[in-house]
């Protein structure tokens, strides 16, 4: 039996994984976020968010194949790979990887060059744009990532400690496709990490409980344990504060028309002439041919 | 009570108190919170107030990600 506090709810396994499926397919149609006719590609990490949503999407009938990116890190990626890999070959389903090492070069790679930024910024920012890219070349309208209700009210909590309004007003479980995009969904917002977690296994899918070595220090899981206290004192406090910014605050808030243009290099949606992912393969390749072994 | 915990790839022995340990008592001893972490035992979900035995083998769950702790 899975007690849910916040809902006040008891269920055994069977009703749970219903009451899962339910939820994630009315949280769909809320927001509007695809059809069943829509091409979904999902974003797996290997973790229990990514894996549970695929998994999810695809006993809701969905067409949902998975794309993983090997970051180069090491076992870390080796093993998320390989959670991946099964995960897709148990349930036949179609996953795509693509080595950030071939595009660019691995995350160590480039950290030894870009000294001065985190690793999460560059990380973040490669997985976007290789995202956005892929999907348009396979020929998919919507990626869907597994970010849940911790995770968002973490950054919501985090973006008006510091007033970011900007971020403030692009935080929804939905960014329409345009200027080059392709539409960005967040189905399980709704979920806990700990609902993810037992949808996960009850489900039977194997997943990866590491973190990457990359993400010591990460500010994100202080803010989690802040909302955790105030969530044991009173259950329900995160999915409000997250909904009801969703509900109350988002649609008043203003965003600044960003104009976005191609990249000269690449096509890809830019505010300057030529992207960032572009000026860092400039700044990090010609570093790391030079010191390679056998130049 | 001694009980055999497996957590996040680690076995671990857990020495709980002298009187009747539930589930819970398990997640505190570990640190962890009932918010992001669950206890299984036999691939069931143990409720909170589950009485835990002498010599049981449990698997602790730990959901939060976010950080390398």
């Amino acid at each position: 039996m899975v007690y849910l506090s916040q809902h006040r709810l008891s269920l055994c396994k069977e009703h749970y994984i219903e009451w899962y499926l339910k939820r994630v397919e009315s949280t769909i149609r809320e927001f509007k976020m695809f059809g069943r006719g829509d091409k979904v590609l999902v974003a797996v990490s290997g973790g229990k968010d990514s894996l549970s949503l695929w998994d999810a999407l695809c006993r809701l009938g969905y067409t949902a194949d998975g794309l993983y990116m090997d970051l180069g890190i090491g076992e870390y990626s080796q093993k998320s790979k390989k959670a991946c890999e099964n995960f897709a070959q148990k349930k036949g389903l179609r996953l795509h990887v693509l080595e950030l090492k071939k595009e660019i070069a691995s995350i160590p790679e480039i950290k030894e060059v870009e000294r001065n930024r985190p690793a999460c910024s560059l990380c973040g920012l490669l997985k976007r744009y290789y995202m956005n890219r892929f999907a348009k070349e396979g020929g998919y309208e919507v990626i869907a990532t597994g970010h849940n209700l911790d995770d968002e009210s973490a950054t919501l909590l985090s973006n008006v400690l510091s007033w970011n309004v900007d971020y403030l007003s692009r935080q929804f479980p939905v960014l329409l496709e345009g200027d080059g995009f392709v539409r960005k969904v967040k189905p399980l917002v709704k979920f806990t990490e700990k609902e993810n977690a037992l949808y996960a296994f009850l489900s039977g899918i194997e997943y990866i409980e590491e973190e990457c070595p990359f993400s010591e220090g990460a500010s994100s899981i202080e803010y989690k344990k802040i909302l955790t206290q105030m969530e044991e004192k009173s259950p329900g406090t995160k999915l409000r504060f997250y909904m009801d910014f969703l509900r109350r605050l988002h649609p008043i808030l203003q965003s600044q028309e960003v104009k976005l243009r191609p990249c000269e290099v690449c096509g890809e949606p830019t505010t300057a002439e030529v992207c960032s992912v572009c000026r860092l393969k400039e700044r990090v390749i010609p570093r790391l041919l030079s010191s390679s072994p056998s130049s | 009570m001694r009980v055999k915990v497996n957590y996040r790839g680690q076995e671990l022995d857990l020495e709980l108190g002298e009187k009747t340990s539930r589930a819970r008592d398990v997640l505190r001893a570990l640190g962890l919170s009932r918010e992001y972490a669950f206890v299984v035992r036999d691939d069931e979900v143990l409720e909170e107030n589950e009485p835990i035995r002498e010599g049981d083998y449990l698997r602790v769950i730990n959901a939060i990600s976010g950080g390398y702790i």
